[in-house]
């Protein structure tokens, strides 16, 4: 009995006024949860795909969409590019605003053919000025298009159908660069609209029609039924921003969203997380090889970096445990690269997984030794990203190295950091990654390491070679695929002999989606989808809350 | 009363002076040019131009502030460098959705807190007493992110009745009106999307609400039971007062206005510290904003978030004290009253 309360009487709690308050209030929580299964719902789950993005677009606007993943997913489906990555393989370019193309004999002047009858959104013609307003106002607007759209010297309208590219030198790699997400066809009506603000109003011919955006929340978009290839299975896409990778999972498992990517960064789901995903019966995981590589790059272009010399090198690419890394870190989520392209790219040479670098720390410490470093005696800064999955390389590495008397000291940085690191020179060993945006060898060889490029934070540290920019320039230039093919195998053995990086591995596309979601077609390149041909059978929960 | 607001009011001019200061600060610490390490390699001499006049460096540091502060008055926060809109534009997007969850929380922790503190304090040192301090003790030492995943696994998963996050079913795309969704819904008459948005503000307010819910109710019980024993609640019951008017009327009251505080400080917190709570929920409110911010450096946004975060306090501080006068003559009265 509390000291204060008189002796007997009751404690007030048994028969007050609380009891009941407390219990109307139970009550209450109770029909409010309980009520919530017949709720109403607002549009038809079966023809609406939710898609689970961890962040908003930065911009939907080809113009000003520097290759970021969830605004070029939304730009592919509300814009069409004039040819397009032919699905499944993504292998080769199919039309897709253009019906036909054709390469002059000096390789400069590509004549495009539109296909007839092609609408914006907003009702405009989309014809060959619009072709040339879009290319135009790309490579003059969009800082990540200007090189490749830098290879424009002029556009010329035939007529309403017809438009020629005249190109400054011979590019085979020219059309990849217009499949991308960033050289989509606007309405020029919609963009004088619109002015600033036409990433915030995208106006397109895709299959699907920008509807709205809800920062933070979701982008909405509408079934265009007036598609040029057919209207779109799903009447509505919608991508709910969803930060929390578990929220994502646990949001993908309860049906409150459809699909979801593991993004190619080493930022996003862990293994474990995939692992756990993969035993759900309600959902599909779905792995493909990306064009995405992960290498330890070498400053070789510094005289008095360790690192100058091929032996220390060679032997530090000897040290990497590559399965040990691939399975015991990235769970087995990732691919061995071998060379300066990865396996899935169509020019990559096979002779190069007998040739490359394999695990041989006894090697490694013999080289070392001739190069003049005793164990104990080579110590190095490693520079490498922010984010877990980067330290977790970073401290596998620094383990390897360890084992054959190389000290490792790890810094992450921000970005931005880096790549001024990098750019500058100021390293001897930097972790770093390439994700290129287009499925041509060029997107990895020229920018990688073509010395007129030497000062960009995407070139490999190297002296520069004239025979072998020489052989760059000729396969990025004219040619079949075979014959380009035959240019990119010298490169690369001429490039693995250099050893320019311990090239490590190329993390795979992940998708998640819900077994009732059919027709998904992934790019690996960049990793984005395309929803036209998506929809959705009645089998399983699907987007129906439960 | 309006001498205390007064006086309250002007004490807190040099703290928002000092804030300003700070705030104003912030993108001039950085080191070096903040333009070009903003940009990063690659940027053009153009770029770096347009940003140092976007982010107002250009000029002598006091001509900065002063354009600073006249920008302030004008309601200008600048313009987020990572999405190019009016950062005022953009808080105020995002306010109504942080706002509905705190008051929801707060009002779910006064509801819990208040009378299990009462209770425990009624049953003091019996087992109701002691359960609710393992209760608190666990809504105080639990992360808030293990608290989110319980209740999504629990009432998401396990037993279906509440949505895993978002603040509106992903099916529904109506307007906002308000930018409050239940409101919204409330107004324009579609009661379903009321309710809807209701059932997704339930697991991020509970997860809220658990932290102040637990310190409320220590706090109501500590000095409920000081009250219950003094002497004037003595002659109460003496009286033949009723259990429920001794408690409520005379012992709750005083009880009440130590928590005042608590409250007070902790809905603020909650207005500007919901980081997690808000991201392991989608919810799109001001505590992801400024989280995204400061991984982005978007500068213009962690000034305009820190600068509102500082007057937020500053008000329920405000707030507070005149609750505390309210229920208090003593402080109503000023000092020897």
């Amino acid at each position: 009995m509390p000291p204060h309360l008189p002796p007997g009487r009751p404690t007030p709690f048994k028969q007050g006024r609380l009891r009941g308050v407390l219990q109307r209030l139970v009550l209450a929580l109770l029909v409010l949860c309980t009520a919530g299964p017949a709720m109403a719902r607002f549009s038809d789950p079966r023809d609406t795909l939710v898609i689970a993005v961890p962040s908003d677009p930065s911009s939907m606007d080809p113009g000003t969409n520097k290759a970021e993943p969830i605004g070029s997913e939304i730009i592919l489906n509300v814009f069409d590019t004039l040819v397009a990555w032919k699905p499944p393989a993504f292998q080769q370019i199919e039309g897709r605003l253009a019906s036909d193309w054709a390469v002059s004999a000096d390789g400069r002047t590509i004549s495009f053919t539109l296909r007839p009858g092609l609408q914006f959104h907003d009702g405009t013609p989309c014809d060959a000025q619009a072709v040339k307003f879009s290319l135009e106002r790309a490579k003059a607007i969009n800082p990540y298009m200007r090189q490749s759209l830098g290879y424009i010297e002029a556009i010329s309208v035939v007529d309403a159908l017809r438009l020629e590219i005249r190109l400054t030198q011979p590019t085979a790699v020219f059309l990849a660069f217009l499949a991308q997400p960033q050289a989509a066809i606007v309405s020029p009506t919609a963009v004088r609209k619109y002015g600033n603000h036409f990433e915030r109003h995208p106006v397109g011919t895709g299959p699907f029609v920008f509807r709205s955006h809800q920062p933070d929340t979701s982008v909405v978009l509408d079934r265009n039924p007036a598609y040029f290839r057919g209207p779109a299975r799903l009447q509505r896409l919608i991508y709910r921003v969803i930060p929390d990778a578990s929220t994502r999972k646990l949001e993908l498992k309860y049906g409150g969203v459809d699909v979801g990517h593991q993004s190619g960064q080493l930022a996003s789901m862990a293994g474990e997380d995939v692992a756990g995903l993969r035993r759900d019966p309600r959902i599909d995981v779905i792995e493909m090889p990306s064009q995405i590589i992960r290498q330890l790059d070498f400053n070789n272009s510094k005289p008095d970096s360790p690192v100058h010399d091929l032996r220390v090198r060679w032997a530090l690419s000897l040290a990497v445990d590559y399965r040990g890394l691939i399975d015991g870190v990235l769970a087995g989520l990732a691919d061995r690269v071998y060379g300066p392209l990865p396996t899935a790219n169509w020019a990559f040479d096979a002779r190069l997984r007998q040739t490359a670098p394999s695990y041989d720390p006894a090697a490694a410490r013999r080289l070392l030794a001739e190069a003049g470093y005793p164990p104990g005696r080579l110590r190095l800064v490693m520079y490498t990203f922010q984010g877990s999955l980067w330290a977790s390389v970073a401290t596998f590495l620094q383990a390897n190295f360890a084992d054959v008397g190389v000290h490792i000291t790890v810094q992450q940085t921000e970005f931005p950091s880096l790549r001024a690191l990098h750019t500058a020179g100021q390293f001897d060993i930097g972790l770093e990654g390439r994700q290129p945006w287009h499925n041509d060898p060029e997107a990895h060889i020229a920018i990688g390491y073509l010395s007129s490029l030497a000062s960009t934070a995407m070139t490999f540290r190297m002296p520069p070679d004239a025979e072998l920019d020489g052989l760059i320039l000729q396969a990025q230039g004219q040619g079949s695929q075979p014959e380009r093919k035959v240019l990119y195998d010298r490169i690369q053995q001429t490039l693995v002999a250099r050893v320019p990086a311990v090239y490590l591995f190329s993390n795979r596309v992940i998708v998640f989606k819900r077994r009732n979601v059919h027709g998904l077609a992934i790019s690996s390149a960049p990793p984005v989808s395309e929803y036209w041909s998506v929809y959705k059978t009645a089998d399983g929960a699907g987007a129906a809350q439960p | 009363m309006s001498r205390l607001l007064v006086v309250r009011f002007l004490s807190m001019l040099p703290v928002l002076g000092l804030v300003l200061v700070i705030v104003f600060s912030m993108a001039r610490l950085i080191p070096g040019d903040p333009a070009v390490t903003l940009l990063g390699p690659g940027a053009t001499d153009v770029q770096i131009a347009a940003l140092r006049t976007q982010l107002n460096l250009d000029g002598s540091l006091p001509a900065q502030f002063v354009s600073y502060l006249r920008q302030l008055a004008q309601g200008d926060l600048g313009v987020s460098l990572k999405s190019g809109r009016p950062v005022a534009q953009e808080i105020l997007q995002r306010l109504p959705a942080t706002l509905e969850l705190s008051l929801l929380a707060t009002f779910i922790a006064l509801l819990v807190g208040i009378p299990l503190g009462v209770w425990a304090a009624v049953r003091q040192e019996r087992a109701a007493d002691h359960a609710l301090r393992v209760l608190s003790l666990a809504g105080v030492s639990m992360p808030a992110f293990l608290i989110a995943l319980i209740l999504q696994l629990l009432f998401g998963i396990a037993l279906g009745w509440l949505p895993v996050s978002g603040r509106l079913s992903p099916f529904d795309i109506t307007d906002t009106v308000t930018g409050f969704a239940v409101l919204d819904g409330l107004l324009t008459g579609d009661y379903a999307a009321a309710w809807d948005a209701l059932r997704h503000l339930l697991l991020p307010s509970l997860v809220l609400a658990a932290f102040l819910s637990a310190v409320l109710l220590r706090f109501v019980r500590n000095s409920m039971s000081e009250v219950l024993g003094q002497d004037y609640i003595r002659t109460a019951r003496a009286k033949g007062m009723g259990e429920g008017r001794v408690l409520f009327v005379h012992g709750l009251r005083n009880a009440l206005v130590p928590a005042l505080t608590i409250v007070g400080l902790n809905f603020a917190q909650m207005l500007g510290g919901a980081i997690l709570t808000e991201t392991v929920f989608s919810w799109p409110g001001i505590g992801r904003y400024m989280f995204d911010a400061i991984r982005n450096r978007d500068y213009p946004v962690i000034q305009g978030t820190t600068l509102l975060f500082a007057l937020i306090f500053m008000l329920t501080s405000l707030l507070v004290d005149v609750l505390h006068a309210l229920a208090d003559p003593r402080i109503r009265r000023g000092p020897g009253a």
